[in-house]
């Protein structure tokens, strides 16, 4: 992949945190990314959004910063470190709302052919697993690493 | 000395700095968005299969 990332990141030690800040058109917003344990063995869930005032993740906020490609290639990239670091972890996620979903939506299926070369992607309909295709109307995503 | 990890980006091919930040250390445990988790919680409890066992790493 050939996407611009933003660099500097700040991580907890275990790799379940991860702050970095977006630089644009509104100028610098902090953003966070954050890997929650599950009640399911193996799958952990991906928070990601702004860092408000009070130091807490917000994941309905919309800092349109114009960066929202970086942004997004920086996400993915942090999941990959996450996945290196963690191999048989699952990641659960979904957007917080109709239209974040379907940005992820696109921009796993843009993707999907490099995507997959990383990863096992898969999409959640009617409580089903279903292996990720770019028709596939998921509103909620697990991915797992493969072995390279 | 704070710690450092630096990769090569798989997404970008450029050298991506994780920096060990000891206020996050101090915040382990602590969940973020935890409305989130619940709901991915409760999805996961409705899922009807279980997960494909891939050969991960």
């Amino acid at each position: 992949m050939k996407y611009e990332v933003y660099e500097n990141i700040a991580v907890q030690d275990d790799f379940n945190r991860f702050d970095f800040i977006s630089i644009g058109k509104k100028g610098l917003v902090r953003k966070r990314v954050s890997f929650s344990k599950t009640e399911m063995d193996k799958v952990y869930n991906l928070a990601f959004g702004d860092v408000d005032e009070k130091d807490e993740l917000d994941d309905l906020s919309v800092s349109d910063n114009g960066d929202r490609n970086k942004v997004l290639a920086t996400v993915v990239n942090i999941v990959v470190s996450y996945t290196n670091r963690y191999p048989g972890r699952w990641i659960f996620f979904q957007g917080s709302s109709e239209s974040r979903t379907r940005l992820y939506r696109m921009a796993i299926g843009l993707n999907l052919e490099e995507l997959s070369i990383k990863f096992n992607i898969y999409g959640l309909i009617d409580n089903e697993l279903i292996p990720f295709s770019k028709n596939l109307n998921a509103s909620m995503f697990l991915i797992v690493g493969k072995k390279v | 000395m704070k710690k450092v990890i630096k990769e090569i980006s798989w997404v970008s091919g450029t050298e991506v700095t994780y920096t060990v930040s000891e206020e996050f250390n101090k915040l382990k445990g602590k969940i973020d968005a935890p409305g989130k988790l619940a709901k991915a919680n409760e999805s996961l409890r409705k899922l009807k299969t279980p997960l494909p066992d891939t050969k991960t790493k």
